[in-house]
């Protein structure tokens, strides 16, 4: 008898599990396959405490009509009338808890908006799987800590990333340097030490690194332990070698000098009166001259 | 005598003038003719009014000149015409989800307060005409899921308002440009064409390194003689 019953109930759980699964699919191949962006928007509606009743309100997962997630609030598609997540914009709305990793199956978006929350806990080391394709990511202004992943290195559209106003600490991974799309940056206000990162194709300012403890080296001041600053050591090089070799030539001048003089007071001990041969020359033309003079001859008659 | 003619003059121009009035309502009717329409949503477009601004599907200003064209989901074939390139002041063009084939106008160039072209989902063929670069408001370009071919043309990424670019789905091929508007596009709106390259893509363009080395020296196989089996060789 009992068997009967768990043979009966059985059957009918494999139904249940059939259908189920045969609806699944049908509603799969109806909406291109996006049964994954309404899974990602449910998972962070269920992760994610919502004080304000912002998510409670407008995510309203009943009304399954085409494209009805893009009726939600802070959800952008990529066309109007398909279920396909292009930006997540949920700034300023209270929310609190970790970073929703349910996003990762918003396989095709490319904006995250989380800026001004309550979101506490680490960004997720693994990030550059969770939103591969993210041009696009501001977590600043909320309670984030831990270190910045280096996986952020790999999410290679980064365009924007904004970090700044949180307790995020430790180093910048210098592989960041190596976004080659980025164009905005701001680590400002986090607890963050070491050196800036130098980026291949864009350079920020002091403001994007503003109110950390720590940071060092690039556009900030330089980092302790090397050289006081490349610039100051070539300055001092220089001095020291030009004072050097000022001296040098001072010396080797003053050498010249006195010898020359030391030769020429020789040569005056040699011949006191100097000239005295020319001299005497001139003597004797003189007395030529009276020689050959008549009115001379004259005197003498 | 000359008043009488001046009354028959009024009488005899008034259609002609009706007619020649609406250049937006003559564009939109020229559309009209060249699309099939099996579920007659096109039926209010009637061209004896004085502007198309009642027309469904049409919504128009406050100078009664069309801003937008919502004719998605619409079960209509046919062709599009160049003339839609007079309205100049036609901000969205929704078209997607239909059956329409032939090109893209390049006269869609000349519309220069666009700021969405929908023509996603139908069965367009030929070049994304470069002139859609002139479109330089324009927020929202989304031609995927058609048989377009050829490049994609570079003016496009001097269009800095452009948000959402789909390209997917097509039969597009050259380089995939990163620069200007394109630096915020990544691979989802390139997917799936015929032979698309470059960073983007993770296909290097031919010509541009790292390219395969070429494949090593094999001698040709020699000359059977009759009589004997020859052993195939792989070249």
């Amino acid at each position: 008898m009992a068997i009967f019953v768990n043979m009966m109930l059985g059957r009918h759980f494999l139904k249940i599990l059939i259908s189920y699964g045969l609806w699944f699919l049908l509603s799969c191949s109806l909406s291109s396959c996006t049964e994954t962006d309404i899974a990602c928007l449910k998972n962070i509606k269920a992760s994610l405490e919502d004080p304000f009743s912002y998510l409670k309100s407008s995510w309203d997962f009943n009304n399954n009509t085409e494209g009805y997630i893009c009726r939600f609030t802070g959800v952008d598609c990529w066309h109007p009338d398909e279920n396909k997540v292009l930006n997540l914009r949920l700034s300023d709305m209270g929310l609190k808890g970790r970073f929703p990793v349910g996003i990762q199956n918003c396989t095709s978006i490319t904006g995250v908006d989380l800026s001004s929350n309550d979101l506490v806990g680490p960004i997720p080391d693994n990030i550059s799987a969770i939103i591969p394709f993210v041009t696009s990511l501001d977590l600043s202004s909320n309670n984030f800590s831990g270190g910045i992943p280096k996986a952020l290195a790999n999410c290679s559209y980064l365009n924007i990333l904004k970090l700044d106003h949180n307790r995020l600490s430790g180093q910048i991974p210098p592989e960041l340097g190596l976004l080659a799309r980025i164009k905005a940056f701001s680590v400002a206000n986090n607890l963050l030490t070491g050196p800036v990162p130098s980026f291949l194709n864009a350079s920020f300012s002091r403001e994007d690194y503003a109110n950390n403890p720590g940071l060092c080296g690039g556009v900030m001041d330089a980092c302790p332990g090397s050289s006081k600053s490349p610039h100051t050591g070539v300055i001092a090089g220089a001095a020291i070698g030009g004072v050097t070799v000022a001296a040098l030539i001072v010396g080797i001048g003053m050498f010249f000098y006195y010898r020359k003089m030391s030769k020429i007071k020789k040569k005056k001990d040699d011949d006191p009166e100097g000239n005295k041969w020319a001299k005497s020359l001139k003597g004797i033309k003189g007395i030529k001259a009276s020689y050959t003079n008549p009115s001379v001859f004259a005197h003498f008659i | 005598m000359e008043r009488k003619v001046g009354v028959w003059l009024i009488f005899l121009l008034h259609p002609l003038w009706l007619a020649l009035g609406n250049t937006e309502g003559n564009a939109l009717h020229s559309l009209r003719s060249n699309l099939i329409d099996p579920n007659n949503v096109l039926q209010s477009w009637d061209p004896t009014l004085v502007n198309p601004c009642t027309w469904f599907h049409v919504t128009c200003n406050n100078d009664n000149s069309v801003i937008r064209v919502d004719l998605g989901n619409a079960a209509l074939s046919g062709q599009l015409v160049p003339q839609l390139g007079l309205l100049k002041n036609l901000q969205y063009l929704e078209l997607y989800s239909n059956n329409i084939s032939g090109p893209i106008p390049g006269d869609l160039g000349n519309l220069t307060s666009l700021v969405s072209l929908d023509l996603y989902l139908n069965s367009f063929t030929g070049p994304i005409p470069e002139s859609l670069g002139k479109l330089s408001k324009l927020r929202f370009l989304r031609l995927n899921n058609n048989s377009l071919t050829g490049r994609i043309p570079m003016p496009l990424t001097n269009i800095s308002s452009l948000q959402v670019l789909d390209l997917s789905n097509n039969r597009l091929s050259g380089v995939v440009p990163d620069n200007g508007s394109f630096s915020m596009f990544t691979p989802i709106s390139f997917a799936n064409n015929l032979d698309l390259c470059g960073p983007v893509t993770g296909h290097p363009c031919p010509g541009s390194p790292p390219f395969s080395p070429p494949p090593p020296f094999v001698p040709p196989t020699p000359i059977s003689l009759p009589g004997r089996t020859r052993v195939q060789r792989n070249l």
